[in-house]
C-alpha cells in the first residue's frame, strides 16, 4: 500500500512538564530552562505550522525563533484569564508566520509566474479537515458546511491565503469569497458556540 | 457597527485574512477594546484545532540555541531595570516596528551571541556594582556604562542610542593587558542592557572597556576592525 503524504496522524505534544502556563510564568521570571522546556514540547509542531504558511523550512524556522523569543519578552504579559497558554504561543506564532508571508509577498512582488504556478505543497483543505480529531467540535461544525466554504476556510487559517488569494484560486469573485467566508464562520460560531 | 460584524471581523482577523493595513488597524482596535479582544480570543480557541493537523517537523537542536541566544539579547522585561508596567494588551507589541528591526538582526547574529546568553543565569543577584566604567563617544558623550559586581557579574547599560546599520552588530572589548590587545566578551544586535561572562578574563581598576561596529557575526579577526563608538575604563564605585 503506498504511503499517504505526509498524513501523520493528529499530534497532541506532550505537555511541557508543569503544563504551558507554568511554563510561561516562569519565562516571566527569567527562567531560561522554562522557555527550553516549552520549546522542547512546542517547536516541532510550530515548524509543521511555520511552514504550511511560509513553505520554505528556512523561513519557518525563522518564524518559530522570533516567536519563542517574543513568547520570552512577552510572557508576563499572558493573562490566564483571557485564553490558554498553548493558544497563546501559538497565536504569536501565527502572527509572526503571518507578517512574514505578506513582508515576503511584498518583496517578491508576489504572483511571480513560479508560485502562481504551484500552489501544490498546499495540502488539500479536506485532508486537513479528515485529521482534526473527531473529538473536536471544530470538526463536526466543519463538516457541516458548504464543501466551498469550508475550503476557504481551512485554506486561509492553514495556508494564511488572503481573501484576494483564494478568489484566485478558487477562480471566484472577491466578492463572493468575502461573503461565503463570513456565512462560514457566522455558522462556524453557531455551531460552536 | 453591529455586535455581529465586529465578531465577524475577529474571526476574519484570527483567520488571518485581513489585508496587512486592515490588520494593523484592527490590531490597534484591540489595544484599545477589552470587548472585541474577548471575541478574538473566542475565535483563537475555536480555530486552534487546526494547528494540530499539521504535522510536526524535527525541530533542530541548533534553533534552540540561537533562540537561548536572542532571548539573552532580548532580556524579558521582568529582568530589565527599571521594571516597565504590564503590557495591557498583546497587540501592542507585535506590531512594534522598533522591536523587529532589533529581533531581525538578533537572528542575523545569534550563533555570536551565545557568549551572553551563558551569562543570564547568575543575571538575577543583587545590583550594587562594584567597579564602574563609563564609555565615552569620541566626543565625549557618555554611550555606555559597564558595571561589575562583587560576583564576577558584569553587564553593559547603554546610556544613548547607538546606530547599528543594517548586517552589522556591537561588538564589545576589554583589555587588561595591552601585549594581550582587546578580547572580546559579547556581541549584540543593538545597545541594550546586556549580562557580560568575564569569568576567563581578569577584571581590575583601570580596565578598558570599548564598543565596536563589527560584521553581524562578529570580528572576523578577532580584534575590533570597525569603528570604536565608545571606550572608558573601569573606576571603583563610590
Amino acid at each position: 500500500m503506498p504511503q499517504s503524504q505526509g498524513h501523520a496522524p493528529v499530534r497532541e505534544s506532550p505537555p511541557p512538564p508543569g503544563g504551558h502556563e507554568a511554563g510561561l510564568a516562569a519565562c516571566a521570571r527569567g527562567d531560561l530552562s522554562a522557555l527550553q522546556a516549552l520549546y522542547q514540547a512546542e517547536a516541532g509542531p510550530m515548524l509543521g505550522v511555520a511552514r504550511r504558511i511560509l513553505r520554505r523550512r528556512t523561513l519557518a524556522e525563522e518564524a518559530v525563533h522570533d516567536a519563542f523569543v517574543l513568547i520570552w519578552r512577552n510572557a508576563q504579559s499572558f493573562d490566564p484569564q483571557r485564553g490558554s497558554a498553548r493558544a497563546w504561543m501559538y497565536a504569536v506564532l501565527r502572527h509572526r508566520a503571518l507578517n512574514m508571508l505578506r513582508a515576503e509577498q511584498r518583496l517578491e512582488l508576489s504572483e511571480s509566474p513560479e508560485e502562481a504556478e504551484q500552489p501544490d505543497g498546499q495540502e488539500d483543505p479536506e485532508a486537513v479537515v479528515a485529521r482534526l480529531s473527531e473529538e473536536k467540535a471544530l470538526k463536526a461544525c466543519l463538516d457541516r458546511l458548504e464543501p466551498k466554504r469550508r475550503a476557504a476556510i481551512v485554506m486561509a487559517y492553514v495556508h494564511g491565503l488572503t481573501h484576494a488569494e483564494l478568489a484566485g484560486r478558487l477562480d471566484l469573485p472577491l466578492g463572493t469569497v468575502k461573503s461565503w467566508i463570513r456565512r462560514g464562520l457566522s455558522s462556524l460560531r453557531e455551531c460552536l458556540g | 457597527m453591529s455586535g455581529e460584524d465586529r465578531d465577524l471581523l475577529a474571526g476574519e482577523y484570527v483567520a488571518g485574512l485581513m489585508s496587512p493595513e486592515a490588520e494593523q488597524a484592527f490590531a490597534r482596535r484591540l489595544t484599545r477594546d477589552k470587548a472585541l479582544a474577548a471575541l478574538v480570543e473566542d475565535w483563537r480557541a475555536r480555530l486552534a484545532p487546526l494547528d494540530d493537523t499539521a504535522a510536526a517537523e524535527p525541530a533542530p537542536p541548533a534553533l534552540w540555541d540561537r533562540i537561548a541566544a536572542s532571548a539573552a539579547a532580548a532580556p524579558a522585561p521582568a529582568r530589565a531595570a527599571p521594571r516597565r508596567a504590564p503590557w495591557r494588551f498583546r497587540s501592542g507589541w507585535w506590531e512594534s516596528l522598533a522591536f523587529w528591526r532589533g529581533a531581525g538582526l538578533a537572528a542575523a547574529s545569534a550563533a555570536a551571541l551565545l557568549l551572553v546568553a551563558l551569562g543570564v543565569q547568575t543575571w538575577r543577584a543583587e545590583r550594587t556594582p562594584t567597579m564602574v566604567a563609563v564609555l565615552l563617544s569620541d566626543a565625549a558623550r557618555p554611550v555606555a556604562v559597564v558595571n561589575t559586581f562583587e560576583d564576577g557579574r558584569v553587564e553593559l547599560v547603554p546610556l544613548a542610542a547607538i546606530e547599528v546599520p543594517q548586517g552589522r552588530a556591537l561588538e564589545i572589548w576589554t583589555m587588561w593587558d595591552k601585549a594581550l590587545g582587546p578580547k572580546s566578551i559579547g556581541v549584540i544586535p543593538r545597545a541594550e542592557t546586556t549580562p557580560l561572562r568575564l569569568d576567563r578574563v581578569p577584571l581590575a581598576p583601570d580596565q578598558f572597556f570599548a564598543i565596536s561596529i563589527e560584521p553581524a557575526g562578529g570580528s572576523p579577526t578577532g580584534a575590533p576592525t570597525g569603528p570604536v563608538v565608545a571606550q572608558g575604563v573601569t573606576n571603583t564605585a563610590l
